[in-house]
């Protein structure tokens, strides 16, 4: 029973740290970045750079956000800049840039599935349960991320002008706001969380090419549901990921695979802008 | 006007194909194609012709995905669970119980009856009033998803992840597979592009446009995009089905959201829109993967994602697309010569000048969202022949009021009937139906049809249009004519309408709607934008309508003058009310409307507008 909660919210804490990122570059451009898949691959590749290289691996967070935000904003100059009128060929341009990305990572570390250790192993007893101390680490990093997010945009001057980005471009625009910088500091933001992401979920499992592509649909339809606010992808997270759990527990892990996909497509259906002033 | 020519005095080729010239090229294009699959097998190699096999089947599956996407504007990845379903269909029957000539029927039966349920399961899903593109997207991707997982979990049904092979199929040659995959690419080619060509096909070139004014012409656009969705999903099972018979194995990945990625890949790359792009797109990448996936593995994957994220940047139409207008660019040639245009003029039912019915009436209408309170019990009613002017300030809740007379969804409570039938909740197209014609505010056209086909998509619902042939004939009541006639735009006919300027846009909107032969007009600041002169004929046009065709016109404007000019009746909104209802004179002069306009005396008259 309490291994049930705890298993809950430990899922919502890690869908949460990976759909971060693709809420964000949702909720600013309102276009939905499908190299999110990429860039989660990509963080888990820097993880795994950092430990072959012997560094400490609280750092692989970092190098995975360096890394994912440097591509990122340059994928945001080269081909997202031109595509804001377009978005489901923004999509599909996204899609492909995930294609590009996944081929250099596999040119360049090879196809195989690799791991990386995890920076912190054993377990805590809790309420009388041995439970994985790094999974409950990562509700600490979820609340974290949420709350610099938070911080960020509502606590600085660039979180106001992206909000009056979000709220009217063009009145922004007309007020001064240089909107292409903050879409380039977006989208490297929601790319390097992406990378974050990928960094934090690879001492759970293994590295390869393809291993963003698994998270890719779940993030994508929690992002839909909340409908771009924080506070809803939170909520979203806990309950689809806990309908997950319970699904994957008492009926078949299959079933709870497709929990997350299918009631967000009826929630969707029922609610077409999603949850966010519910 | 109307007597310029009528039915009988124009002559008409009297055959449903009108334009034959395309339909013969299409035609040649076609023979000439199925004589080069014909010989093919001699000339190429076994390894090509397996190949090319495979590619063929692919192709099917990428051209529903370029009549869904590149024509109807539905961006789909799901395409590959019908394929799938289609495969699978065969491999579980043939698994199963043999296989036979019998067991044959039956697969193929479970391959469609399977499709059509789950096609309209899916359409249902994503297509219903007021749905987003976005939207039908994500259904389009949960489905193979889902799919693939009951694959995984179906044990040695459905062979789980390694898929089913083993079983016997058709027992046929190579060069007799290649022969049969490759007339189908072709038959199913031609097909498509006459059905896509025809009157009927037009409708979803016009959806991909805009599917709200579609609506408001009173068509069922969600229904059509089901029956759309529907037949493209049996026609990708078909070429899934072939695709398994041939090779005699079905794996999850041939339902999986990954191919269903590729089949838009090749759709984007050959150019979308143009079918035979989706067929040259697939065809050229399976058979260039199959060459290159074993020397170049990864370096040829790479080349297909950077000359799809070039393609969709840089060069929207695809390498079609592309080569159409560097083509066209070379020759300096003109865009063909538009095919020419028969006016005629529909037969009116009766000319009773003396109409005048209620055909309006609201009773107790309110609106609010959440707390908010837009509109509250509106009542009026409006008869045939008068011109009622809805006036007030920004934010009166106008536009409100006009939303919820055309769309029984929109309305908090009250009633609305419209030509005496009560709207209930019934959607835009259904009410359109009724009787009711709308006219956006800002001119909502469809941008990439020729004019005359605008007019055309307006006419779908009293017209049923032809499913194979293009008539050259425009028929339209006298009353959406003479706005043709006497604005200009029976001049401009074969020009696309995004090239009209902003004054020829609205008078073609307005001969769109009177194309409805509606019994009511609701105008949303019609004139906004427009010159003097381009007013002066809209009010001509307009009190024509009401005296002649005994329309009743609702028309919002701001301009009192012009408000003068046409109106039999005026009626004062302020602040979600009706704060007066009367004639002309008695609201002009009204002291409450010059409080309202102008602000003065009332402290709570915010909104100030010329």
């Amino acid at each position: 029973m309490i291994t049930l909660a705890l298993d809950i919210i430990t899922t919502a804490a890690i869908l949460f740290i990976v759909a971060a990122g693709l809420l964000i570059v949702f909720g600013v451009m309102k276009i939905v970045n499908f190299a999110h898949a990429s860039f989660i691959t990509v963080g888990a590749y820097a993880a795994l750079v950092t430990s072959r290289f012997g560094l400490p691996p609280a750092w692989a967070p970092f190098a995975a956000f360096l890394a994912g935000g440097l591509i990122g904003a340059a994928t945001e100059r080269l081909v997202v800049r031109r595509l804001y009128r377009r978005p489901l060929d923004a999509i599909l341009a996204t899609w492909g840039l995930g294609i590009v990305i996944g081929q250099l990572v596999t040119l360049a570390f090879g196809r195989e599935v690799q791991f990386v250790p995890a920076p912190i192993s054993g377990t805590l007893a809790a309420f009388g349960v041995d439970y994985s101390l790094y999974r409950l680490l990562l509700v600490p990093t979820a609340l974290v991320i949420a709350g610099l997010f938070a911080g960020l945009l509502n606590g600085t001057r660039l979180g106001l002008s992206t909000r009056a980005v979000i709220m009217n471009e063009n009145l922004a625009q007309g007020l001064g706001i240089d909107s292409a910088r903050v879409r380039l500091i977006t989208f490297g933001t929601g790319c390097g969380l992406a990378a974050v992401a990928g960094a934090l979920i690879t001492p759970l499992a293994s590295v390869d090419p393809n291993m963003g592509l698994a998270w890719l649909i779940g993030a994508f339809m929690l992002v839909m549901v909340s409908g771009g606010s924080l506070l809803t992808l939170g909520l979203s997270c806990f309950v689809l990921g806990g309908l997950q759990v319970l699904a994957s527990t008492f009926i078949s892990p299959i079933l709870g695979g497709l929990t997350i996909a299918v009631l967000a497509a009826v929630a969707l259906r029922l609610r077409p802008q999603g949850f966010a002033r519910a | 006007m109307p007597d310029l020519a009528t039915v009988h005095d124009v002559a008409a080729p009297t055959s449903s194909s009108g334009s034959p010239r395309p339909l013969l090229r299409v035609a040649i294009a076609g023979l000439v194609a199925a004589a080069v699959i014909v010989v093919g097998p001699w000339v190429l190699d076994t390894y090509t012709v397996n190949i090319l096999v495979r590619a063929f089947f692919v192709a099917i599956a990428a051209l529903t995905v370029d009549v869904l996407w590149g024509v109807s504007g539905t961006l789909t990845f799901g395409q590959s669970a019908f394929f799938g379903i289609g495969g699978y269909a065969l491999a579980i029957v043939f698994n199963q119980f043999g296989f036979g000539p019998g067991q044959a029927i039956l697969a193929l039966g479970a391959a469609v009856g399977a499709t059509v349920v789950v096609a309209g399961l899916v359409g249902w899903l994503s297509f219903y009033p007021g749905s987003t593109a976005l939207y039908a997207s994500v259904i389009s991707l949960v489905l193979p998803i889902v799919l693939v997982q009951i694959l995984y979990s179906g044990g040695t049904f459905t062979g789980s992840s390694s898929g089913l092979v083993g079983f016997e199929s058709f027992d046929l040659t190579l060069e007799s597979w290649f022969r049969l995959s490759g007339l189908a690419v072709i038959a199913t080619l031609v097909a498509t592009s006459i059905a896509l060509r025809s009157d009927a096909g037009r409708v979803l070139g016009a959806m991909r446009d805009n599917d709200e004014r579609c609506t408001y012409l009173g068509i069922d656009t969600a229904r059509v995009r089901i029956g759309l969705l529907v037949i493209a999903a049996v026609i990708a099972a078909l070429a899934g089905f072939g695709y398994v018979g041939f090779g005699a194995v079905a794996a999850p990945e041939n339902a999986g959201f990954v191919f269903g990625t590729q089949l838009v890949v090749m759709v984007a790359l050959g150019g979308r829109g143009s079918l035979i792009g989706a067929v040259i797109g697939a065809v050229v990448i399976e058979v260039a993967s199959a060459y290159l996936s074993s020397s170049l593995p990864f370096v040829w994957e790479l080349i297909v994602g950077v000359a799809f994220v070039a393609v969709i940047v840089v060069l929207p139409g695809g390498l079609l697309g592309g080569l159409r207008d560097l083509g066209r660019a070379v020759r300096r040639r003109a865009a063909a010569a538009p095919a020419p245009v028969i006016l005629r003029t529909s037969e009116q039912p009766d000319a009773a000048p003396e109409r005048n019915a209620i055909v309006v009436e609201v009773a107790g209408l309110s609106k609010h969202f959440g707390s908010l309170s837009v509109l509250s019990k509106i009542s009026f009613t409006a008869r045939q022949g008068e011109l009622v002017s809805l006036v007030g300030p920004n934010g009166a809740g106008k536009t409100t009021l006009i939303r919820c007379l055309a769309d029984g969804r929109e309305r908090s409570e009250g009633s609305v009937r419209i030509a005496g039938h009560s709207i209930g909740r019934l959607s835009a197209d259904r009410i359109v139906g009724l009787g009711l014609g709308r006219k956006f505010q800002a001119a909502s056209v469809f941008e990439t049809l020729s004019v005359a086909d605008c007019l055309r998509v307006a006419r779908v619902r009293s017209e049923r249009p032809s499913f194979f042939g293009t008539s050259p004939v425009l028929t339209l009541p006298a009353a959406a004519r003479a706005v043709v006639e006497s604005s200009g735009l029976v001049e401009r006919l074969g020009d696309e309408a995004q090239f009209l300027s902003h004054g020829l846009k609205q008078a073609l909107e307005l001969a769109m709607v009177l194309a409805l032969e509606p019994k009511v007009l609701l105008l949303d600041e019609p004139t906004a934008g427009l010159t003097h002169a381009e007013r002066q004929r809209f009010a001509e046009i307009l009190t024509g309508l009401v005296a002649r065709e005994r329309l009743c016109v609702l028309i919002i404007e701001h301009d009192l003058d012009f408000v003068r000019l046409i109106s039999s009746r005026i009626i004062v909104l302020h602040q979600g009310r009706i704060a007066l209802d009367g004639s002309v004179a008695d609201v002009v002069n009204a002291p409450l409307v010059r409080e309202i306009y102008t602000g003065r005396p009332a402290s709570d008259a915010c909104g100030v507008t010329p």
